[in-house]
């Protein structure tokens, strides 16, 4: 069981694929943990084998520690992650949560210099700024925002992305709602979208709100979805 | 008591023993086992095509990246937890930790609280090593008060709660304060009420090999295998119950003070979040105040689903039953407590 364990952690650790789950922070200690264990595995195989022959007779043979007990539960995690193959969190988990709030009120610092004719910003702090920046940084400014379509009931959709600290266990959803493409979008699509900020008056309490801020589409891009799925900001906070 | 050999003045249930090769009994069946596994892997591998649109269902895989994901933060922690308790059982000569430690309770509890800071990590890293601290032949109170502390306040998650709450120092003191306080006074008050005879003592097994090297790998793969197994237990229910946390409801609780405080600490045992991050996910609950989100920080390190769940794994049913509760109730009033104080 070591054995199917670190050699799935060292896998994790040292693909991709494991930004769907946990921070890439966290791929050096997988690629560690996955090779204690393959040491590990292969010392109790070694052990067993050369263990004295047991007054039966019977040579170490093949060897083993022992019986696993509540150790075949771990292979569940290596089965999951084998057959269903779990994706990045998507538009059926966003469309469940309520919008939260999230940004520290008050002044922001100005917004970065603009790339291509637009301001590329992460989801999360688009919506941060929209909703609580009193100096309205966003005002004028074209922006380019990467996200997931997350299909509205009225018929049109919200660009949305996960914002993680730890793993995908604590992953909030921050939303803009698009207005101006009249393209029928997938759920889950990725798209690059670049627009303009419809102003509104900034919140004054950080109480929840159900405000979306609105993103006027000029240009959509479908695009490929990055490889790592979710932003890492902070700025929330 | 009587004094044997496996380790100091212990009661007189002890735990068993085993030897690191395996009887031929116990070493058959480890090899049926591995077959077993073996078999499951590769049939798993070669059926990935065949079911490749049978899980497509989204709350299944919402699920299941959650589940996933949960298993995959705790495993490098996991393994570092059981390196040490294993290092624990073997290297540390039978006896001399609980020699080592204050024979009264009152001094021992607090000073094992303290050790706590020195095991870096989240909780997945203690509950092993508080096992094997008990086997050892420390004051099951003192090794369960290591157990509390040591996911609070070591080191990265004081910097972690000091990162994310920028400016504002008061909260990684009431942090540090009031997760000690916790696990001294659920220490002492299982001192004096706790029965050592709720603590399944066979679930710890010490491990004897013919070398050093084979005692400390073969314990050290009882202690992944065990600890292991239960930490899914908890991951899956942890991933269940966030499917059914009413994040509105939350929301709306955020003006009365006590409830938000119980909500709080209940949603700190339903995420079952890692003591390095929780940090972060108590700076972006705004809208509460600043003494409940201090109740997160407090329950959250000392009972979740997957703390519960290691829990039973490595102590047992009878101790998780009544540790739990006693540990929830404890660390919501000492964080009340203290942050009335501090914040």
């Amino acid at each position: 069981m070591l054995l199917v364990v670190g050699a799935t952690a060292l896998w994790l650790g040292l693909t991709d694929a494991s930004l769907a789950y946990v921070r890439a922070a966290l791929r050096p200690a997988l690629a560690a943990s996955g090779l204690v264990l393959l040491a590990l595995a292969a010392a109790t195989l070694r052990g067993a084998g050369s263990a004295p022959a047991r007054p039966d007779g019977r040579p170490a043979g093949h060897g083993h520690g022992g019986r696993l007990g509540a150790g075949w539960l771990l292979i569940v995690p290596v089965l999951v992650l084998l057959l269903v193959a779990p994706p990045a969190l998507g538009s059926f988990a966003a469309s469940r949560q309520a919008p939260r709030a999230g940004g520290e009120t008050g002044a922001f610092p100005p917004l970065p210099d603009p790339v291509d004719g637009a301001v590329p910003l992460p989801v999360s702090e688009f919506v941060s700024r929209a909703l609580y920046d009193e100096r309205q940084s966003l005002a004028q400014a074209r922006v380019r925002v990467l996200g997931f379509v997350t299909p509205d009931d009225g018929g049109g959709y919200r660009l949305a992305r996960f914002n993680v600290f730890c793993c995908a266990a604590d992953a909030e959803a921050y939303e803009v709602a698009v207005r101006g493409d009249a393209t029928p979008r997938r759920a889950d699509q990725w798209l690059l979208v670049e627009g303009r900020w419809l102003p509104e008056p900034p919140l004054t309490s950080v109480a929840p709100s159900s405000r979306r801020p609105v993103l006027v589409a000029e240009a959509v891009t479908p695009v490929r979805p990055p490889a790592d799925r979710y932003e890492h900001n902070l700025y929330g906070i | 008591m009587t004094p044997t050999e496996e380790g100091g003045p212990v009661s007189q249930v002890e735990s068993p023993v085993r030897r690191a090769g395996g009887e031929p009994e116990g070493r058959r069946g480890g090899l049926l086992d591995a077959r077993l596994l073996l078999l499951l892997v590769v049939v798993a591998l070669g059926s990935r095509s065949l079911l490749a649109g049978v899980f497509d269902n989204p709350a299944l895989q919402t699920w299941s990246t959650i589940f996933v994901s949960i298993a995959i933060q705790a495993l490098p922690f996991l393994v570092l937890g059981v390196l040490v308790s294993g290092a624990l059982a073997v290297l540390v000569p039978p006896g001399w930790l609980a020699r080592a430690l204050p024979r009264r309770d009152a001094v021992a509890v607090p000073a094992a609280g303290l050790a706590g800071a020195v095991l870096p990590g989240c909780e997945c890293a203690s509950v092993p090593v508080a096992g094997r601290l008990r086997a050892a032949g420390v004051r099951p109170a003192a090794a369960l008060a290591f157990m509390l502390a040591s996911p609070a306040i070591n080191p990265v998650v004081l910097v972690a709660t000091a990162v994310a709450f920028p400016g504002r120092p008061e909260v990684v003191a009431a942090r540090f304060l009031a997760s000690l306080l916790t696990s001294v006074v659920v220490g002492l008050v299982w001192s004096r009420l706790g029965r050592d005879e709720w603590i399944d003592r066979a679930r710890t097994r010490l491990v004897k090999g013919d070398t050093r090297w084979q005692s400390f790998s073969g314990t050290v793969r009882e202690d992944f295998l065990q600890a292991g197994g239960w930490l899914v237990v908890g991951a899956m229910a942890a991933a269940t119950l966030q499917a059914f946390v009413p994040r509105p409801l939350l929301d709306a609780v955020a003006g009365n003070h006590l409830l938000a405080a119980l909500c709080l600490g209940l949603l700190a045992v339903v995420l079952a979040i890692c003591s390095e991050a929780d940090a972060f996910v108590a700076a972006s609950l705004r809208q509460f105040p600043l003494d409940t989100r201090l109740v997160f920080l407090v329950v959250g390190p000392a009972v979740d689903v997957k703390l519960i769940a290691m829990q039973v794994g490595v102590f047992g049913g009878r101790f998780a039953a009544r540790f739990a509760p006693l540990t929830f109730v404890v660390a919501v009033a000492c964080a009340l407590l203290v942050g009335r104080w501090l914040l």
